[in-house]
């Protein structure tokens, strides 16, 4: 049956990261390297730009790149990236406002500032991926599923995207929870993009 | 001079986020933007800042810092000639 | 028009707006066309020393927030303290609602803000307020609650482009049939956060802006909140205005820097944009920043997409880059245009000097029976849009 399905999907949180119902990746307390960092080596990814990455677009960017899986450089003419999160950039304005909180010590940090719009992380997937459809930040109080189904739908809808990737990306004093999602409108036998699809998957 | 370049190779390092590039790999005569270590306008930027705070140099505009920065070794040359710092 | 073709039309059913300019869009456009008429005029943007604690000087376009508390005061006897932000979105979408007659505390009824950095100011000082008022989501909370409105906002954040995004956001919501009316606030307030971002940027001039100048050197800043009420009607009074098509597209090239061969405005352009609707354009609203690099990459879409001859113009000259709320406000200016039939004056454009040669409004025109334009925008991250917007 044709409709947009979920075709892959990648959960990181605090403790791990879930892909396909495995966990692929489980964070070390005893490594020195930060989690995320601890990721990106774990997947073997070389990115460099990564580590100029914020830590909200260095985790979506990791979610991301597990639910594509594709390295292919081509132009992704009828793709599109949609995510959503709560508390914005804060991460990084908090880090960007600590570089012209002090009069005496008053350097603004471009490198910092560039990061101040969450919308950033889809641009950073978009880059990656040779995504050339659109790309879009929505801000919600809490994760919403239906939230998610009904712009990944509407979008669809308009018939001229064919696959999607995004879903919650939320990285905020200290803590990571993401959910990303690659979605695609086709007649396989996966699961179809609906509300209780995508909290079964948040709740993994 | 030599101090400086390797001073400067490690501040560049850690100012542009390069986690994967050791002072060794950079070449002090190197073109840092286009080819080299491929720097993009941000990394301009931030390289401007870094010739105020670490040295007291107040550079305009990118533009101006087009020569400055074209490898280590010119900004090495810059700085021993302008720092206040 | 055929009769079937009004269920999808998504009309604009009012708007409203705060600027320096005016608080209200009758006062605004009236001052945008003594600009547009008289180039000896001075606008209300200037130039701003140590303001908000910036050691370096900026020019922009600062609401006066004592202007603002008294309209809001005067408008409102709530105890309730909203920020500057809320209150100028609030002044500005009751506007609006007044205009299109529907009650906002409707279930049918969605509000999106459309917004950058909401109230970012508060982490510099939270002056009073609590923690959570940083959050986008809750000025957008605040600003439906304001009206009665029961269901949860939707908040877009997409940088520069976040008006258009917003809009197309409200048009889809509209066409699945899930509300009858969206009530599409945009708003950005200035502050040292802001300002001083742009300036580590080197992105801003400190006189006046040129947009497509050959001597431009930056933009400016300003603020405004601006709001437009959508709705799905199958009778859409004479003269007033549909959102015909709108389309967004990320270059895939650079967080910041936009693509030299303008990839994804070139699609947004084409996608919106039929043979017929070329010929009914009076003119395109562009983004015009003023940035050696935007206006070029706009020159270079606008050429390949075989647009160079329709009269193009910003209205950055007149208020700055307004941020999340650029993309209303200016639809909102340019359909008044429309309406007046005038083709305002590119303000600030004194010698053109892109990448391809456009058809810029260096003096004010005339649109000739035309009754359509586009209102097309860029931003950080990537991203483009464009949206057709057609009088009725």
């Amino acid at each position: 049956m044709k409709g947009l399905k979920i075709m892959s999907y990648c959960r990181i949180t605090d403790a791990s990261v879930i892909f396909y119902d495995r966990e692929v990746v489980v964070y070390n307390p005893k490594d020195e390297d930060p989690w995320l960092l601890q990721i990106y080596k774990a997947k073997d990814i070389h990115y460099p730009k990564f580590h100029k990455m914020d830590n909200l677009c260095k985790a979506g960017f990791l979610g991301a790149e597990m639910v594509v899986n594709d390295d292919s450089q081509e132009n992704k003419e009828n793709w599109a990236v949609v995510t959503f999160n709560r508390s914005s950039s804060l991460d990084d304005d908090t880090s960007y406002q600590k570089t012209i909180e002090n009069a005496d010590n008053y350097f603004p940090a471009p490198s910092v500032f560039v990061y101040t719009l969450p919308n950033i992380l889809s641009g950073e997937i978009a880059i990656r991926h040779k995504i050339m459809g659109e790309s879009v930040h929505y801000i919600t109080k809490e994760f919403s599923a239906e939230r998610i189904c009904e712009a990944f739908n509407d979008l669809a809808s308009d018939g001229k995207i064919d696959t999607i990737v995004g879903g919650w990306a939320e990285y905020f004093q200290g803590h990571v929870d993401v959910l990303m999602l690659k979605v695609s409108v086709n007649e396989e036998d996966k699961q179809l993009l609906t509300i209780n699809n995508i909290l079964k998957l948040w709740k993994i | 001079m030599e101090d400086l370049v390797l001073e400067l190779k490690k501040k560049i390092i850690e100012v542009l986020n390069l986690e994967e590039v050791k002072p060794e790999d950079i070449n002090e005569n190197a073109p840092l933007f286009g080819e080299g270590l491929g720097l993009d306008s941000i990394d301009a930027l931030e390289l401007i800042v870094l010739m105020e705070k670490d040295y007291g140099i107040k550079l305009a505009n990118a533009a101006a810092g087009r020569d400055v920065f074209k490898s280590v070794k010119t900004m090495a040359d810059y700085i021993t000639a302008n720092r206040t710092k | 028009m055929e009769e079937n073709e009004w269920n999808n039309m998504i009309c604009v059913a009012g708007e409203g707006m705060i600027s320096p300019l005016g608080f209200n869009s009758a006062d605004t456009f009236r001052r945008v066309e003594e600009l547009s008429a008289d180039p000896s005029k001075e606008s209300e943007g200037r130039l701003y020393q140590s303001h908000f604690g910036i050691p370096e000087p900026f020019f922009a376009s600062l609401i006066d927030d004592k202007k603002l508390d008294n309209a809001f005061s005067t408008f409102s006897d709530t105890k309730f303290r909203y920020t500057k932000l809320e209150k100028a979105a609030i002044l500005s979408a009751d506007q609006a609602i007044r205009k299109s007659g529907i009650n906002p505390s409707g279930k049918d009824v969605l509000f999106i803000l459309s917004t950058t950095k909401g109230n970012v100011s508060l982490l510099g000082d939270l002056d009073g307020f609590e923690p959570e008022r940083i959050h986008l989501w809750r000025s957008a909370e605040l600003i439906a609650g304001f009206f009665g409105n029961a269901n949860e906002p939707l908040t877009v954040s997409n940088a520069c482009i976040s008006g258009c995004s917003a809009l197309i956001a409200g048009m889809r919501q509209l066409r699945q049939g899930r509300y009858s009316h969206i009530v599409v606030v945009g708003a950005d307030m200035l502050c040292k956060f802001i300002i001083s971002g742009f300036q580590s940027f080197k992105a801003l001039s400190n006189e006046l802006c040129r947009p497509f100048d050959k001597n431009r050197k930056g933009l400016n800043l300003g603020e405004s909140a601006a709001t437009m009420v959508l709705s799905k009607s199958d009778e859409a009074p004479k003269g007033s205005f549909v959102l015909v098509k709108g389309a967004m597209h990320n270059d895939a090239n650079h967080i910041s820097g936009p693509s030299r061969t303008a990839e994804g405005l070139l699609r947004c352009l084409t996608e919106i944009l039929t043979e017929t609707d070329k010929e009914d354009l009076a003119f395109i609203n562009a983004h015009g920043t003023s940035t050696l690099y935007n206006d070029d990459m706009e020159s270079i879409a606008i050429d390949r997409a075989l647009l160079q001859n329709i009269p193009v113009g910003s209205l950055k000259g007149y208020f700055g880059h307004t941020l999340g709320a650029a993309g209303i406000l200016e639809s909102i200016i340019s359909s008044y245009a429309v309406k007046e039939q005038v083709v305002l004056r590119s303000r600030g454009t004194l010698e053109l000097g892109t990448a391809r040669k456009l058809n810029v409004s260096v003096n004010q025109g005339v649109a000739n029976g035309k009754h359509s334009f586009v209102k097309m925008l860029s931003g950080f991250g990537g991203s483009n849009a464009a949206i057709l917007i057609k009088m009725i």
